[in-house]
């Protein structure tokens, strides 16, 4: 065993005797049955991402874990029936809640809630003759409840994918002739005057160019500023939404909105330069295509209500 | 002219994401979800720890490229960043519960609430002292002309005799503070509180037998009791004489004394003052009738330069308090002062007056995610907003905005 493999596996041992100090209940668990499991958070946390990280960010990773949330997993993981109870009492009404937000209806979350308990017990058995539950997932890096809700969440999209593959040809062929009959009648846009603004503005100004170099852009944005981009626009998130999954504030998310702005201006100019653009050419395209989006803004917005309504319509 | 490069590139963004939506209504097939294969997806441990915004800066990295591409694990960690804010602010109030007095204490007293409370006492302090002198300045004026009935009563004809008992009572509350390092100001205040109800109870029996003119001692209550105030007034007297002819005053007036016009002065000047402050009240009901014609119901032919010009002289100090929030008297443009800056009123709007009416302003709606980012940005911003109702067009940092 080399010298750093030593120094990173007792740095383990002492955070698990860390733990179990801090832990206010530590269901009688030894620094052995916790050490797998900070060993499995430390690398897939630091050690994947940074192999020669410094022992200090190791110790101070491991004192960050939740301790009662870790060892109540643990210890429910070891087959722990008083765990388990107080497990079940403690985060019940969390779990109910989660599978109430995931599901469209009562008896569906109740289904949801109950099948999560048998997911984190286990249905199947490991080698070792222990239940194979989701419990061996957590790494007591976030919090239990936090955690389990995720579970939950992961769990619906699940049943989700599952339920959609069953009806899938039959929602598919009612959304082709819906979509067929919309452009065929001009009702998607809402108001009947135009197919599509933006097609027709697309067609007039060369805007699908300046789209595809907008699309282009976007992708040569770091990760945070396209995942920036991605939220507010995309997924329709406001600003504090959007900057509170970034870990910022909203006033900051909104100056960095407005860098992207800039950047992706920049982007584009000069893709459509090198398409053989001139400088001209593209600014008064820029402003012509913002004049009409800008003309035609109430309209998209009312479109935007008409499409909710009708996949309401198709979903409900 | 950045702020529209910017306002094309949103509007370029909205439309390109609206495609994308429509493209995804047109193109459900697969997973049903419109999600771009992605080679893996984060486990429920690493959402969570993301959207808890514990993930190592390294890791989180790896997770936001994920994240910005894949749809499915971003709308999770979206679910769960709002869900662990709503039990963030859920918990909040238990832990506030448990604090301990101490830790109360010396949360009070912590340097991030330190930091707005010295600036707000102090601010809260020179605002109650500036009050309290203004209180003062006008008090004295109000309380000399109170007590010239008594005087009058008393002793009309004694004008540049000794001082009476009454007189240097009175003189001893007009001037409470000069006097308190002199005399207990227990006493004083009974004092006071004792000569003025003598003297209300005289002005009553005065009027009561009809002696008209009870006012005019008042100038010898002052002048014996303020020896200040009769030089001020004389130094004053040359603009204030001509006023009973300007104004076509009974021919009796014109013959008064110069202590009467002095006391005629005294007895106007509170008369005034509520008449101003009459119209004022009836401004703030009612705003249109700030322009009307009847807004006094003094004539403002011969006596409205007379009246200015007291305004400007003798109750300079009064107009203090009024200072942020006037009319122009030549335009009769009505002008508050927010944060520093001047405003005009026009229409509905309150304008700055740095405002440059060619310069195109960005229109900002007061709730909406720009205005909030904006005060975020700008406290003043929001102090100007809060306290001008209705649409406020302001210039902040060479930008011109207009909140409404």
């Amino acid at each position: 065993m080399s010298q750093r493999t030593e120094q990173i596996e007792k740095l383990f041992a002492e955070g698990a005797r860390r733990l179990l100090a801090r832990a206010a209940d530590n269901h009688s668990l030894t620094g052995e049955a916790l050490i797998p499991r900070i060993r499995a958070a430390v690398g897939k946390y630091v050690l994947r991402d940074d192999p020669q990280a410094a022992p200090e960010v190791v110790k101070d990773f491991i004192d960050k874990l939740q301790a009662d949330d870790l060892c109540l997993i643990v210890a429910c993981e070891q087959g722990n029936q008083k765990a388990w109870s107080d497990l079940v009492e403690r985060f019940s009404t969390t779990v109910r809640s989660a599978a109430r937000s995931a599901s469209s209806n009562e008896e569906g979350a109740e289904d949801l809630a109950q099948s999560i308990w048998a997911e984190l017990h286990g249905l199947r058995v490991r080698d070792d003759g222990k239940p194979a539950g989701k419990l061996a997932y957590y790494s007591g890096r976030g919090s239990l409840a936090g955690w389990l809700r995720a579970v939950v969440a992961q769990l619906a999209v699940d049943q989700h994918r599952k339920q959609s593959r069953l009806v899938q040809t039959e929602e598919d062929a009612d959304f082709d002739r819906i979509i067929q009959h919309g452009q065929e009648e001009n009702t998607w846009s809402g108001h009947g005057e135009a197919v599509n603004p933006e097609l027709e503005i697309s067609k007039k100004l060369a805007g699908a160019e300046m789209q595809k170099a907008l699309a282009t852009s976007i992708k040569q944005l770091s990760a945070e500023d396209r995942l920036l981009v991605k939220l507010y626009y995309f997924d329709g998130l406001r600003l504090r939404e959007a900057g509170a999954v970034l870990g910022v504030h909203e006033a900051t998310a909104s100056r960095r909105l407005t860098r992207v702005h800039a950047e992706l201006r920049q982007q584009v100019e000069r893709i459509l330069t090198d398409q053989g653009w001139t400088k001209p050419e593209t600014e008064r395209a820029f402003s012509e295509v913002a004049l009409h989006l800008e003309a035609d803004i109430e309209p998209l917005l009312a479109t935007e209500g008409v499409l909710m309504k009708k996949e309401n319509e198709i979903a409900g | 002219m950045k702020q529209a490069n910017n306002n094309e590139v949103d509007l370029l963004l909205r439309s390109l994401a609206r495609g994308r939506d429509e493209s995804a209504l047109q193109n459900r097939s697969g997973s049903g979800d419109g999600n771009r294969a992605t080679s893996y997806h984060l486990d429920a441990d690493e959402l969570n720890s993301y959207a808890e915004g514990v993930v190592p800066a390294s890791a989180r990295a790896r997770y936001t490229e994920h994240l910005a591409d894949c749809d499915a694990c971003r709308g999770i960690v979206v679910s769960l960043t709002s869900a662990a804010g709503a039990a963030i602010r859920s918990e909040a109030p238990e832990q506030k519960g448990g604090l301990a007095f101490w830790q109360k204490l010396g949360s009070l007293f912590s340097p991030a609430v330190l930091r707005y409370a010295v600036p707000a006492l102090v601010l809260t302090a020179v605002i109650g002292i500036s009050l309290l002198a203004m209180w003062q300045q006008r008090r004295q004026p109000e309380f000399i002309a109170q007590n010239q009935p008594a005087d009058s009563s008393t002793s009309t004809g004694q004008l540049g005799q000794t001082e009476s008992p009454t007189n240097q009572s009175t003189n001893e509350a007009s001037s409470t503070i000069q006097k308190r390092s002199e005399s207990p100001a227990a006493t004083d205040l009974f004092k006071e509180k004792n000569n003025l109800q003598d003297d209300k109870t005289r002005v009553a029996q005065g009027a009561g037998t009809g002696t008209g003119e009870v006012a005019r001692g008042a100038p010898t209550a002052k002048s014996a009791g303020q020896p200040e105030e009769p030089t001020s007034q004389l130094e004053l007297r040359p603009s204030y004489a001509p006023e009973p002819k300007a104004a076509a005053a009974p021919p009796a007036a014109a013959t008064l004394s110069e202590a009467d016009k002095s006391t005629q002065l005294a007895k106007e000047q509170p008369a005034k003052r509520e008449d101003q402050e009459r119209q004022r009240d009836v401004g703030k009901n009612t705003p249109s009738a700030e322009h009307g014609p009847n807004r006094s119901a003094a004539p403002r032919t011969a006596g409205a330069p007379l009246s200015n010009r007291r305004l400007d002289g003798l109750s300079a100090g009064r107009r203090g308090p009024y200072g942020q929030d006037k009319k122009d008297k030549a335009g009769e443009v009505e002008t508050r002062t927010v944060s520093g800056r001047r405003f005009a009123r026009e229409g509905n709007a309150w304008v700055d007056t740095s405002y440059d009416s060619s310069r195109t302003p960005i229109k900002v709606a007061r709730g909406s995610e720009q205005f909030r980012a904006l005060v975020a940005d700008e406290p003043e911003l929001r102090a100007i907003a809060e306290q001008l109702n209705g649409v406020v067009i302001v210039v902040w940092k060479n930008r011109a905005y207009r909140i409404q």
